[in-house]
């Protein structure tokens, strides 16, 4: 008790010290907020406004340009394909992952350290050395344009990541728990089902937690891979605002502030168990 | 219990839906990518073989190839090195201010969960001439370069914006492991060496840098193997102008592929991307192997 | 491993895989005979008066042959249109019609045998309507002899004024480079921003310096079959006198994208503007007060040197597929956009020229510019195709561009920069 008192003391002073550091994290969180904020003003003004005062606050709300923009850009959809297919992905690839990851980390065989590093390797691959081959190959399957297309490689590509966490978390497990389970008559699979699952929610929070967030702010895949206009993810149909002869700029944050305002919103409702999710995710990997 | 755990036909099921898909997802495209960077071609001519002539030409006489691995090895080094730095500064900052940690935090870190596609759109007109920040700027009469469209120098200053929009977009990331690690410290350990007298500064140089070594590693694979498949700030701020200063690997790489259809010449470039990335990893493996010698 | 075991294994890959397909399904249930078309912009989201004239004639298309056609828009962004359209070629999927620039964008699509001949059709069947067209418009649709595409519109490209800058410059409406740079500086002399031209949209530059290359006399055709040089006296020329004319664009012109290059001329802050004739609705539709003010004229001649009255025209054109089991519901499509309908409203509403003779266009409803660019047509003596699209490859084109801007930026001398474009030649083109 008493050294905790001290440590408060300690720390309770307002060295300059402190006041400099705190100066310098006050700047940089405008330097954070700021942009944010501008976007949020740019998207409120009209073109001709923007043009002629773009750091001022905007004279009229132009709610407008969200209406058209949710309508235009047909956002509505976009939240929806992306949303789908980071769902169905981040599923299967918990779910195969899972398996996978409790068959290395707590079976018994041969060649489980040797799948593991197998997988690993998988992290290492950018996912621009398979573009090609992968969309010459569903070209010719005709899936270039289904969610299904994309479906797969995220799957895949958010394998390694999910069953390197996941090993770790089988492994941690007290082995004691599934003897005794063994001793009562359980099954491998009732073992995985009934005990390991449920025991690794923290793994799946964490993993779950990268994979769809990396997965909903995938470009380039889903820029190449998606054609058709009603199957476009959010960051694709963002790019779309960017016109040929002309390109409406007031719409176009307009439709940015759309598609990144789930996002914000769950952060700051969750903000600490995302950061500290995320955090253990990345310490282990 | 020894017995269940060796069920070959469960670890078969188990195994079987993960490794079935990387084969067909990931190993079978990549030795179908290393094939055609041996061919000429394009979209819609079938592959001819043509031996090395892809390397031939992309390693002797491609100059955007050239400036893109500059770029990308620019990239890499200026990341590794400022996310770390600066990282580390603000887990040292925040675990030692009495109040606010977290909402600070929480700020750093927001950009990292949000889209770099969205992020690169609202840069791109931060940094344009007419609207952003030169028109801010010009109120107190200073008079901004053109951020993404000056190309003097070896490293261009457009290059330098995006490594630095990066780097404003992904420190919270290391700033977080730092924190993780540093808060994992004992107290007790901080306690006795105030006790014996040793100042703040003392207690990061003795105690904090040293435990947070091999959280170092750690980041700085992330951050080497994460900037050599940069692609989404750069294809959404200058798209690799002007006149290709601002390339990299990867978005070569994509214009070579989609936007000229050369197939096998843009595989040929995902080849030696993929073998960048196998050696960086590597070369850091090296160093995870050193640290724990020395710890 | 037994059987078994990979049959279950199989099992669970392909239950994981029906899951999945249930989502991407789509079912046609209409008797019409069903088409696709490919178009590069948002029939919805569009603020471009041509693509909603488009979507007008889609819409006429469906319910003109209600329960007999029915036509689907695949719509992608201009970036990404060829790539899908390649994609979707190499599946054995090309959509029944698809819009396509020329050049060397059409040959690689006529080439890889993606695009139906018209000839027949044209000359034959359809007579009456091969007809209608104006002469010599299928010029750069012709492939041996055989004609691939139908154009539905096309845009040229001029100088656009604020004629009040002009008077109170006092300066006259220049014909020739040498009294286009004195213009220039009278006007700089009375404060405003001579030209503005967008260096950030890297074929806004590429135009000025394709009209400077032509007027200098430099002959593609010559160029392609290397009977001419990228770095011969001419192109040289041209790139010097871009580099002179480039000092009197606005000082932001490296960063500004081509939106902001025309409003710099709406908004009277610039004097004139090079672009195409698509941008007059956008003048327009920005800043309605501007049409009374903004002149038109064409691009001045070099003395001594080539035909000043040659213009950058570009045409939209439709090509068939080569597969397609739909000839009749696609030839209808096609006739509707060229039909009297669309072709009033490309030029009386989209700012870009009919393709067909003998149309009554109200020029009281069209936006004046479009009288003074058609009024130029009339004396033009020939056409050319924006540089960056009359090369010998994409690649190519973009190659010219970049080396333009490159120019601009004083990062490449004339010689440095069109010496870039020759090796590229002598590497890709003329091997």
């Amino acid at each position: 008790m008493g050294e905790k008192i001290t440590v408060k003391k300690h720390s309770k002073k307002l060295s300059p010290v402190v006041i400099a550091v705190y100066v310098i994290l006050v700047i940089l969180a405008v330097i954070y907020i700021a942009p944010l904020l501008w976007m949020l003003s740019v998207s409120l003004k009209d073109n001709a406004e923007l043009m002629a005062a773009p750091f001022a606050f905007p004279k009229a709300m132009q709610l407008a340009n969200y209406a058209e923009a949710w309508t235009l850009g047909k956002l509505g959809k976009a939240l929806l394909n992306s949303a789908l297919v980071c769902g169905v992905t981040l599923f299967i690839s918990m779910f195969f992952g899972a398996m996978a990851a409790f068959a290395i980390g707590r079976m018994r065989w041969k060649f489980a350290e040797g799948m593991h590093t197998f997988f690993l390797i998988g992290m290492m691959v950018p996912v621009h050395c398979i573009l090609i081959p992968l969309f010459v190959r569903f070209a010719k399957l005709g899936m270039t344009n289904s969610r299904i297309g994309l479906m797969l490689p995220y799957i895949t590509f958010s394998l390694p990541m999910t069953i390197f966490l996941l090993t770790g978390f089988f492994k941690s497990m007290p082995g004691e728990l599934f003897e005794a389970a063994a001793i009562d008559g359980c099954g491998i699979y009732r073992c995985f089902f009934r005990i390991a699952l449920p025991l690794c929610r923290t793994g799946f929070f964490v993993s779950g937690l990268m994979t769809f967030i990396n997965n909903w702010n995938e470009l380039l895949l889903a820029m190449v891979f998606i054609s058709d206009s009603e199957k476009k993810t959010l960051p694709v149909t963002l790019t779309y605002f960017v016109g040929p002869y002309a390109t409406n700029y007031v719409q176009m944050f307009a439709a940015i502030i759309i598609a990144i305002a789930p996002t914000v919103m769950v952060y700051c409702l969750f903000s600490n168990q995302i950061v500290e999710g995320l955090t253990t995710g990345a310490v282990k990997g | 219990m020894d017995k269940i755990l060796r069920n070959k036909k469960a670890i078969f099921i188990f195994i079987a839906p993960a490794f079935l898909m990387f084969v067909v997802i990931l190993v079978i495209p990549i030795f179908q990518m290393v094939y055609y960077s041996f061919c000429d071609y394009a979209a819609l001519t079938p592959p001819k073989f043509t031996g090395l002539a892809n390397y031939k030409k992309l390693l002797f006489k491609d100059a955007t190839f050239r400036i893109a691995l500059k770029n990308s090895i620019f990239f890499m080094i200026f990341s590794a090195i400022s996310q770390q730095v600066v990282g580390l500064m603000l887990a040292v900052f925040l675990t030692n201010i009495p109040r606010g940690r977290n909402v600070f935090k929480n700020i750093y870190y927001l950009p990292c969960v949000l889209s770099s596609a969205a992020l690169g759109l609202l840069w791109a007109f931060m940094f344009n001439p007419k609207i952003g920040l030169n028109q801010f700027l010009a109120k107190f009469g200073i008079k901004g370069p053109m951020w993404l469209m000056e190309s003097k120098g070896f490293i261009v200053l457009p290059m330098w914006v995006i490594a630095f929009v990066a780097l404003w977009q992904y420190v919270g990331q290391n700033m977080m492991l730092y924190m993780a690690q540093i808060t994992g410290i004992s107290r007790d350990v901080y306690e006795a060496a105030y006790i014996d007298g040793a100042s703040k500064v003392k207690a990061f140089r003795y105690i904090t840098m040293p435990l947070v070594k091999p959280m170092i590693v750690t980041s700085l694979s992330l951050n080497c193997i994460g900037s050599l498949k940069f692609f989404d700030l750069v294809y959404n701020m200058t798209q690799g102008g002007p006149n290709h200063r601002t390339e990299v690997l990867a978005t070569q790489l994509y214009a070579e592929g989609f936007d000229y259809f050369k197939y096998g010449y843009a595989s040929a470039i995902s080849v030696i991307l993929l073998i960048l990335c196998l050696v960086v990893t590597l070369l850091v493996k090296k160093v995870i192997k050193v640290e724990t010698y020395e710890a | 491993m037994s059987k078994k075991k990979w049959i279950s294994a199989a099992l669970t890959m392909t239950m994981a895989m029906g899951m999945l397909s249930g989502a991407a399904v789509t079912v046609h249930a209409d008797d019409a005979e069903e088409i696709t078309w490919m178009f590069w912009d948002d029939l919805e989201a569009t603020e471009d008066l041509i693509t909603k004239g488009y979507k007008e004639i889609i819409d006429r298309y469906n319910t003109e042959y209600e329960g007999k056609y029915h036509v689907t828009p695949i719509t992608t962004n201009l970036e990404e249109y060829d790539g899908k359209l390649n994609a979707l070629i190499a599946a054995g999927q090309t959509p029944d019609c698809y819009i396509c620039n020329p050049g060397p964008n059409m040959d690689v699509y006529v080439n890889a045998g993606a695009a139906a001949d018209l000839t027949d059709i044209l000359t034959n069947q359809e007579a009456d309507w091969y007809a209608t067209f104006t002469d010599g418009i299928f010029e750069r649709m012709t492939y041996d002899g055989k004609i691939m595409a139908i154009p539905t519109n096309f845009a040229a490209a001029c100088v656009y004024y604020n004629t009040e800058i002009f008077e109170e410059a006092g300066v006259e409406v220049p014909t020739t480079y040498d009294e286009l740079l004195a213009v220039c500086q009278k006007i700089k002399d009375a404060g405003y921003t001579p030209i503005s031209c967008s260096a950030g949209t890297a074929w806004c530059l590429s135009m000025v310096a394709g009209y400077l290359c032509d007027r200098q006399g430099v002959d593609l055709n010559a160029i392609a079959s290397h009977e001419a040089n990228w770095t011969d006296e001419a192109c040289v020329a041209a790139g010097e006198k871009l580099k002179e004319l480039s000092q009197y664009f606005q000082e932001t012109a490296a960063g500004d994208s081509n939106d902001q290059a025309t409003a710099n001329l709406y908004n009277g802050e610039a004097a004139m503007l090079i672009q195409g004739s698509w941008a007059i609705a956008q003048i327009n539709g920005s800043n309605p007060e501007f049409e009374s003010k903004c002149g038109v004229f064409q691009f001045p001649g070099i003395e001594g040197a080539n035909d000043p009255n040659r213009m950058i025209v570009k045409t939209d054109n439709l090509l068939m597929s080569s597969t397609t089991e739909h000839q009749d519901a696609v030839i209808a499509l096609m006739k509707m956009f060229t039909d009297e309908t669309a072709q009033k409203y490309t030029a009386e509403v989209g700012g870009k020229f009919p393709i067909i003779k003998d149309i009554e266009i109200d020029y009281e409803a069209a936006p004046a510019q479009l009288k003074y660019v058609q009024d130029i047509m009339a004396n033009a003596t020939g056409t050319f195709g924006f540089y960056n699209e009359s090369l010998a490859s994409v690649e190519a084109g973009d190659c010219f561009d970049n080396a333009m801007v490159d120019v601009f930026l004083g990062n490449q001398t004339p010689e440095e920069a069109f010496q870039t474009v020759q090796t590229f030649y002598e590497d890709n083109v003329w091997e």
